[in-house]
């Protein structure tokens, strides 16, 4: 294999987490692909598209999608959230520019996220990973039900040396995070995550494994505000982990 | 701005008793559907996908099938009438009312009489208007609005209904759930008995039959559209489907979605008023057709919110309902809604303006809950998204499509538009991540963010990294000449893979296909579904037929019976009951605890059983008395729904019913309990002449 793809990064990993995204590079780089990382990229454009500011989701969409065609390879995302952006959320961003629409569909139709695009792509759902402990999966609310991508996780998890899977109770009910909501209905958003944290108390579980870090910032920080150990943690770190705890 | 809503959702939040009632709502209504689509013909993402087009089709065409419809209606003889708005369909009704010098109406339940107040309406003129459905009634009693479209009492615990009976009712306080739906139907009987006008929704019409379908577990439906002289029908303009397969679909998703059963206990079928010769019926039945705003949403954006059917699954699903509950979805003025929850959250500002509800849709966190468990697809987080857009109809008179500027609060507005402002330049994007992490070097590892900001009351916020990713890549891609990492390049291959399609079945309905399958293997399968339902069923050759009836009317101190005309039941079989001592009645008797009739067809996939109306058959027999006895014949059991309703008889009938088990509430608590309004109790014998043969 000695394929090209382009990584988005996404402003949270870039600003919050970069060693999650350097870790997704020692996964690719592991399974000999070429990593190209488009460095005029941006934000892909969601929270204003949430916040329903189409204008201003327009032009960071656009640019996104400018900066992502100039180069032929699959995109590949680290996060649910922001690759249903690309796939579905652009769809419906333009859908009344036919234009923009054909540009769109073209890279929506190569654009996947991390873990899609190693399992259903690549065919790998083992990445030679090893962790002594016990893992439970958080899926993430974009990438089960947007994009349908579920077992790939999973698959990938299951095969990791050493990592003893435990089951967490509303592994697929939203965090509460959802972006912008988490600030405009602070209150709905924290019960909605101590349902979430209840439960991953309850799984017993090292770490909760999840695919955005949209999610993990949410469960983290609701975890130390109330003094327990952070044990969210990206899907990328646990695959590029050599045994250790990431 | 919505200052109001976010108090409703503190006190919900604050409220002990409404949390236990929401938890037990979400962990019930989820389990129960999902078992529930297992028992479904074909995989459940097929069907719905079916119903996701037949529906977006009748919304395309409306006025095609509105016009076949009011067509079949009229031929029926049912009186039409259109309203445009919400005072329009109330006004009416009125009239109606003062026409027939009307004191009393009972009402089963209609989302579309909340959405127009009509209650309000018909006190305004001195007429006493009672909610019939075991949750509505409830919430009536306590002058609240139904907290939800299929459970009007779900924020409710079973002792908090006691009191209430006991404050409205006078009866002693109780948290015995059988004893508190007993009182119900003690009470609301004299209702159905006495009302002048009953008031019903309509869950479906069917355009190329003319068909009204209402479905109801208590017996309400059926109560308040066939014993009170005048039956007034209340619809949505929407809520057609073209055929009665297309009804046979629906009726496959509806009642496992909203309450996990595999059908409805009495799915009425009705025509026209009762015919010159009927035992029974409304002598006029009226359909008023509500616009109200549909029309201008059909031609708006939120136009796919058209195709919903009100069975409440959306809510069940969502985590921000369960946690809020109906009662909190409210106006920025305070008032509430009759359609909560996300599709609510649509519905509400298409319908009702933006400017009122607008800020319902982003109490959301476009999980996707929602669409996921919506039985006809309907992609409720795009809808969502297009009303936080400001992408809704005009008020019903002005275009029907007008942009109303987006209505983020202000502070979200203002980042937002700086955020943009950055993230649409890769050199002030870079440069802002370059002095976020210059800043991060003087923060703690984890921020506590005031408190208005939002984050802040309930979580930390990690430091920002020291150096962004984009800073380690150029790092990594100068210090390293590493093979696989490489900035720009075009001379890659790479993959063109497309992503798989979804899966967009055939129009074609093939559960109609004709299934054989022995009468044998039907019986049992009838059997075993009747008896899942809390019916009891007896297999019996015709011969001994009377004897077996008899001695079971002996053995439950039976004397008397209503039952239909002689000639619809095996020849001398009421001669030898009235020989046996038994009285038969043929004009229908409340006072009456027993009531025979047969029935036309049998469903062995549902356990349910098609019973019409007409000359000699009274619906009364198997809706008043508390036992109701059926005499079914083998050779009428079909496998499946489709091809019951296919029965020229029951599209001749003026009404008929079907059928499924005792009927039953899940209003207080989800408690399942038998026996409200219709009978508690369903015997069926079936008759099979060739027994051990196949037919």
């Amino acid at each position: 294999m000695n394929q090209a793809v382009q990584l988005m990064i996404t402003c949270i990993l870039d600003v919050l987490y970069p060693e999650t995204g350097e870790a997704a590079l020692q996964v690719l780089g592991k399974l000999g692909l070429q990593v190209e990382f488009p460095s005029e990229q941006t934000c892909c454009g969601q929270p204003a598209f949430n916040a329903g500011m189409r204008s201003q989701a327009r032009r960071m969409a656009e640019h996104t999608v400018r900066v992502f065609e100039k180069s032929p390879a699959p995109v590949v995302i680290p996060s649910g959230s922001c690759a249903a952006m690309l796939r579905h959320g652009y769809r419906e961003l333009f859908r009344e520019d036919h234009t923009w629409s054909l540009r769109v569909e073209e890279l929506a139709k190569r654009t996947y996220e991390f873990t899609e695009y190693l399992v259903d792509v690549l065919g790998v759902s083992d990445v030679r990973a090893s962790f002594y402990g016990k893992i439970a999966y958080h899926a993430s609310c974009h990438l089960l039900r947007e994009l349908s991508v579920d077992h790939q996780p999973k698959d990938l998890l299951a095969s990791i040396q050493g990592a003893e899977l435990a089951e967490l109770a509303g592994a697929q009910e939203c965090c509460g995070f959802g972006g912008l909501f988490s600030l405009e209905h602070p209150e709905i958003s924290a019960a909605m995550l101590q349902r979430k944290i209840l439960n991953i108390q309850d799984s017993g579980a090292d770490l909760v494994i999840s695919c955005d870090a949209g999610c993990i910032t949410h469960i983290n920080g609701g975890m130390h505000r109330q003094g327990q150990p952070e044990r969210a943690v990206h899907i990328a770190h646990i695959l590029a982990s050599d045994g250790k705890k990431p | 701005m919505a200052d109001l809503f976010h108090k409703k959702i503190r006190a919900a939040l604050d409220d002990p008793a409404l949390q236990a009632a929401l938890d037990l709502n979400a962990r019930r209504s989820r389990e129960a559907c999902w078992r529930a689509y297992t028992s479904l013909p074909e995989p459940w993402e097929v069907m719905r996908q079916r119903a996701h087009q037949m529906r977006a089709q009748v919304i395309a065409d409306l006025d095609r099938y509105l016009e076949q419809f009011t067509g079949c209606l009229q031929a029926n003889g049912v009186l039409l009438h259109w309203a445009q708005g919400a005072g329009d369909a109330s006004q009416i009704v009125l009239n109606i009312a003062a026409r027939k010098g009307a004191m009393l109406v009972a009402k089963s339940k209609s989302m579309v009489s909340e959405e127009i107040d009509l209650n309000q309406a018909l006190q305004s003129r001195g007429i006493q208007v009672v909610e019939t459905d075991l949750g509505e009634y409830i919430v009536q009693l306590r002058g609240e609005r139904p907290s939800h479209i299929i459970a009007p009492a779900v924020h409710l615990l079973r002792h908090q209904v006691g009191q209430t009976f006991h404050q409205r009712l006078g009866t002693p306080e109780t948290g015995d759930v059988p004893t508190l739906t007993a009182t119900a139907r003690q009470v609301l009987r004299q209702v159905f008995l006495n009302a002048d006008i009953g008031i019903s929704g309509v869950n479906f019409g069917v355009a190329d039959t003319g068909t009204l379908c209402i479905v109801t577990n208590e017996g309400n439906g059926r109560m308040v559209t066939t014993l009170p002289k005048t039956h007034i029908a209340l619809m949505g303009i929407e809520r057609l489907v073209p055929t009665l397969d297309d009804l046979a679909l629906m009726l496959y998703l509806l009642p496992r979605s909203a309450t996990g059963q595999k059908i409805t206990v009495y799915t009425s079928l009705v025509h026209g008023p009762r015919g010159p010769l009927d035992a029974d019926g409304p002598e006029e039945r009226h359909l008023i057709l509500v616009d109200n705003g549909r029309r201008a949403m059909r031609s708006s954006p939120l136009a796919e919110a058209l195709s919903c059917i009100r069975c409440g699954a959306c809510l069940n699903a969502c985590p921000v309902f369960q946690e809020i509950g109906g009662h909190a979805y409210v106006s920025h003025r305070g008032e509430g809604s009759p359609y909560p929850g996300p599709i609510g959250s649509i519905v509400s500002p298409g319908i009702f303006g933006q400017a009122d509800f607008g800020h319902l849709a982003r109490a959301s966190s476009l999980c996707g809950a929602c669409r996921e468990a919506c039985p006809v697809d309907i992609d409720l987080p795009a809808l969502l998204l297009r009303v936080r857009a400001g992408l809704v109809p005009g008020t019903t008179q002005s275009p029907p499509t007008r942009q109303i500027p987006p209505n983020p609060p202000k502070p979200l507005l203002l980042g937002v538009m700086i955020y943009t402002w950055f993230a649409s330049s890769p050199g002030r994007y870079s440069g802002a991540l370059k002095f976020v992490g210059w800043l991060a070097r003087y923060f703690p590892p984890w921020l506590r963010l005031p408190g208005f900001t939002g984050w802040g009351k309930s979580k930390d916020f990690p430091r920002p990294a020291e150096k962004p990713f984009r800073a380690r890549w150029q790092e990594r891609v100068s210090t390293k000449s590493s093979s696989n990492l490489k900035g720009r390049s075009d001379s890659a291959s790479h993959s063109s893979t497309n992503h798989p399609q979804p899966l967009i079945p055939s129009r074609e309905n093939s559960v109609t296909k004709p299934v054989t399958i022995e009468r044998s293997s039907l019986i049992t399968w009838f059997q075993n579904e009747l008896t899942d339902l809390g019916g009891e069923f007896y297999l019996c050759a015709p011969e001994d037929l009377a004897e077996r009836l008899i001695a079971f009317f002996r053995g439950r101190g039976i004397a008397r019976l209503t039952a239909w005309s002689e000639g619809f039941f095996p020849p001398g079989l009421i001669q030898r009951l009235i020989t046996a001592g038994i009285e038969i009645q043929h004009q229908p008797d409340p006072a009456i605890q027993a009531g025979l009739t047969g029935a036309i067809a049998g469903v062995a996939e549902t356990g349910s059983l098609l019973i019409p109306s007409g000359q000699g058959r009274a619906l009364s027999h198997s809706l008043l008395p508390e036992i109701h006895v059926v005499v079914l014949q083998a050779r009428d059991i079909q496998a499946r729904l489709p091809e019951v309703l296919k029965n020229p008889e029951l599209i001749e009938s003026r009404s008929s019913v079907l059928v499924s088990g005792p009927s039953r509430t899940a209003d207080i608590e989800m408690t399942l309990t038998i026996g409200v309004h219709g009978p508690g109790e369903l015997h069926v014998f079936c008759l099979d002449e060739t027994p051990n043969t196949a037919g």
